[in-house]
């Protein structure tokens, strides 16, 4: 039982921040809230992807050491972590920022118009 | 409104950690995503691309799809921020 | 030359929005034709692509020539070519209509409106012919980001509605991340060619369990399926017509298509039809979709939220006939795509139209508009009887094809959905074109009488669009047996 708990544990905690991160993003009224919200749930996907790549053991970076010149030393790969999660994350990070941008513009209009950031204060003046 | 947004905040957070039982544990080096794909990278980065670092040679050469991707990503954020915010100065 | 045509589809729209806001600077009025000039030229490869496919199957092309699954790869079969020619042709035909309605809207940011259009059809190309899991998320965000610009620059609620689908979209598109992670986590793999052959094994496992699940909702997110829709009517009614017209055509029914190729390429039919109940629910919503959608669009005074809400009804038919799984059902889901494309291309035009003449979109905007306006209510009519389900034109038969379906599993429901929406829609278009006509007051006819036989038609580059539209639905209708004999029936996955 505790073997099982210890063993894949990391996944809850990404599950729980992720749903810290969606909670703020639809129940709270607060526009920048939504946005941090937005944020935490991203990054705890980021986390999870990255943890994938993890190996037990020696593993090292990925990164081949002494690679040029001197002969070619026999590669083990067991002794080097999973790049691939790396790679796509690096890209769903960009991707993540772009969002945060795009979404603060926005709000800087919402502001620029209205004077408040508060969802139902914005649907009031709506009418 | 409150209360609908835990009850679906719980029962999503109960979905993904339902999946979570049957997944490899935290570190396993013979797990399927450690060694379907991967290992050709580890092993090939410098026959193929002449580049120690596996994840720039990933990102640059394999998957450089991906970067295209993400560099448009990043011109259309900025090209978004620009539409939005900008003000024509009154003259 | 001719193995790159692929590439071409997608790279020569991206450098031309590269290119765009350079020659924004230099000489605003040249970006029109520029954009025009992109456009074609990726219409043609599509079409040059789709006779290929035709010719001679399916198309494989490695990028970079690195070989799969170790590289990305673009696979092309029947379905990819006509959403192909489907999303360039639309684009073509609203960016051509966008002209005059974007100088009244938004003067001054020409420019980068045209460039963020450009880099939202690339989105859309790219998400369609893509081969690869990870692939199609990237080009899902360049549609999604776009698509949040273009939507805030509308009128006077446009930025919150545009708000609200930010928070609703990414949470969408942060599942389907997810999904795809889950994917990675058991087989290894992100080329949906090889995880087609490696998830067989492990079907009974909790992870693809879940990732089916989280993919679905996440899609159905982006699909507005019924209860998620929530951000379509706000957002599609405040964004400026040109927007509108080309995110409302495509971007339900690009989901739709990434719908159709998670649950029959990726994971075969023996997984979503046989081993998971998912085809009765997405029956059911499909039925609650296309009654929530008529209910609510009949109560709407306004004309663009209506037709929002015909949109909505619309994806219950696609869903709903994917989920009768059987091979005529999936013909007319098909052949829906393409028919829904043009008939939502052609209603938001003609809303654009009324909204550029008359400054406002309101049902009480239409009085007298059918002796104002002959040909753009001509288009109208013909695109609304499409709607409704007449022959010719094209609406009726993918109707037919799906009532065929529902019958042949003997699925009464959804018979009794599709025709309580015809029936909406004979209400709903009835009614315009009474207030259109003035049937109403007949008295206040002769009130203006100056104004009577003032004929405002559409600038020419608006009303082209449209016509040419409204043609395109009564040939697809005529033609619609070679269409389905030539592509759709190799579209069709086997059952």
């Amino acid at each position: 039982m505790f073997d099982f708990i210890i063993s894949k544990y990391n996944y809850w905690f990404y599950i729980i921040l992720m749903m810290i991160g969606f909670y703020a993003m639809i129940g709270k009224r607060n526009l920048v809230k939504k946005i941090i919200g937005m944020n935490i749930f991203q990054t705890a996907i980021i986390l999870f992807y990255v943890s994938i790549a993890c190996k037990k053991g020696a593993a090292t970076l990925p990164i081949l050491e002494h690679a040029h010149g001197h002969g070619e030393h026999a590669i083990e790969v067991s002794s080097y972590l999973n790049p691939l999660p790396h790679v796509l994350m690096l890209t769903a990070i960009v991707v993540m920022v772009a969002t945060l941008g795009v979404a603060l513009a926005i709000v800087i209009k919402i502001y620029r118009r209205y004077g408040t950031l508060e969802e139902d204060e914005i649907i009031e003046a709506m009418r | 409104m409150r209360i609908l947004s835990i009850i679906v905040v719980i029962i999503t957070g109960m979905a993904l950690a339902y999946g979570t039982l049957d997944m490899p544990d935290w570190g396993d080096p013979d797990s399927p995503a450690n060694t379907h794909v991967s290992p050709y990278y580890i092993l090939n980065t410098l026959k193929d691309t002449a580049t120690p670092n596996m994840v720039t040679s990933l990102l640059a050469d394999y998957r450089g799809y991906d970067t295209f991707g993400e560099t448009t990503v990043i011109f259309s954020a900025g090209m978004a921020c620009i539409l939005l915010l900008r003000r024509k100065r009154k003259k | 030359m001719i193995d790159q045509l692929p590439v071409f589809i997608i790279v020569i729209p991206l450098i031309f929005a590269f290119i765009t806001p350079l020659l924004g600077w230099w000489k605003e009025k040249l970006c029109y034709p520029w954009v025009l000039l992109s456009l074609s030229l990726s219409t043609l490869c599509s079409v040059f692509v789709l006779n290929r496919v035709i010719n001679t199957g399916t198309i494989h092309y490695y990028l970079g020539s690195w070989t799969p699954p170790w590289g990305i790869e673009y696979v092309i079969d029947h379905l990819n070519a006509l959403m192909l020619v489907i999303i360039s042709v639309t684009a073509l035909l609203v960016a051509i209509y966008s002209k005059k309605s974007l100088e009244q809207e938004i003067p001054g940011k020409i420019v980068y409106f045209y460039t963020i259009f450009l880099l939202q059809v690339v989105g859309f190309l790219g998400i369609v012919i893509t081969g690869d899991m990870f692939n199609l998320y990237v080009f899902l965000e360049i549609t999604s980001l776009t698509g949040y610009a273009l939507i805030a620059v509308g009128e006077d609620g446009a930025p919150l509605a545009s708000f609200r689908y930010i928070i609703m979209g990414t949470v969408g598109a942060c599942f389907y991340l997810l999904a795809v992670g889950y994917l990675y986590i058991a087989t290894g793999s992100l080329n949906i060619a090889d995880l087609a052959r490696l998830l067989p094994n492990i079907y009974s496992s909790k992870v693809i369990l879940v990732a089916f699940a989280f993919f679905f909702v996440g899609i159905a997110i982006k699909m507005a399926l019924f209860p998620l829709h929530v951000w379509l009517p706000d957002a599609y009614t405040r964004a400026p017509s040109a927007a509108s017209a080309l995110i409302a055509p495509l971007m339900t029914k690009v989901s739709v298509y990434v719908m159709i190729r998670i649950m029959f390429t990726v994971f075969k039919p023996s997984f979503t039809i046989d081993m998971l109940p998912i085809a009765d629910i997405m029956v059911w919503l499909g039925i609650f979709a296309i009654i929530a959608g008529a209910v609510m669009a009949l109560a709407q005074t306004d004309f663009k939220r209506m037709l929002c809400y015909i949109v909505i009804a619309e994806i219950g038919y696609m869903v709903g006939g994917t989920g009768l799984a059987n091979s005529i059902a999936i013909k007319g889901v098909i052949l829906h795509i393409l028919n829904d494309a043009i008939m939502t291309l052609g209603l938001f035009t003609v809303a654009g139209i009324v909204s550029y003449q008359l400054r406002g979109h309101k049902l009480s905007d239409f009085k007298d508009l059918f002796k104002k306006m002959p040909f753009t209510m001509a288009a109208f009519v013909v695109t609304a009887l499409s709607i409704i389900g007449v022959p010719p034109t094209c609406g009726f038969f993918s109707k037919w094809y799906l009532i065929q379906g529902a019958v042949t599993v003997h699925c009464w429901a959804f018979v009794a959905a599709l025709l309580f929406s015809s029936l909406v829609n004979i209400i709903l278009f009835f009614r315009i074109f009474e207030i259109g006509y003035g049937f109403h007051e007949p008295g206040e006819v002769h009130v203006h009488g100056g104004e009577k036989a003032f004929i405002m038609e559409a600038p020419m580059t608006m009303l082209i669009p449209t016509i040419i539209t409204a043609l395109c639905i009564i040939l697809i209708g005529i033609y619609n047996q070679l269409i389905i004999t030539n592509i759709i029936r190799f579209a069709v996955p086997e059952l």
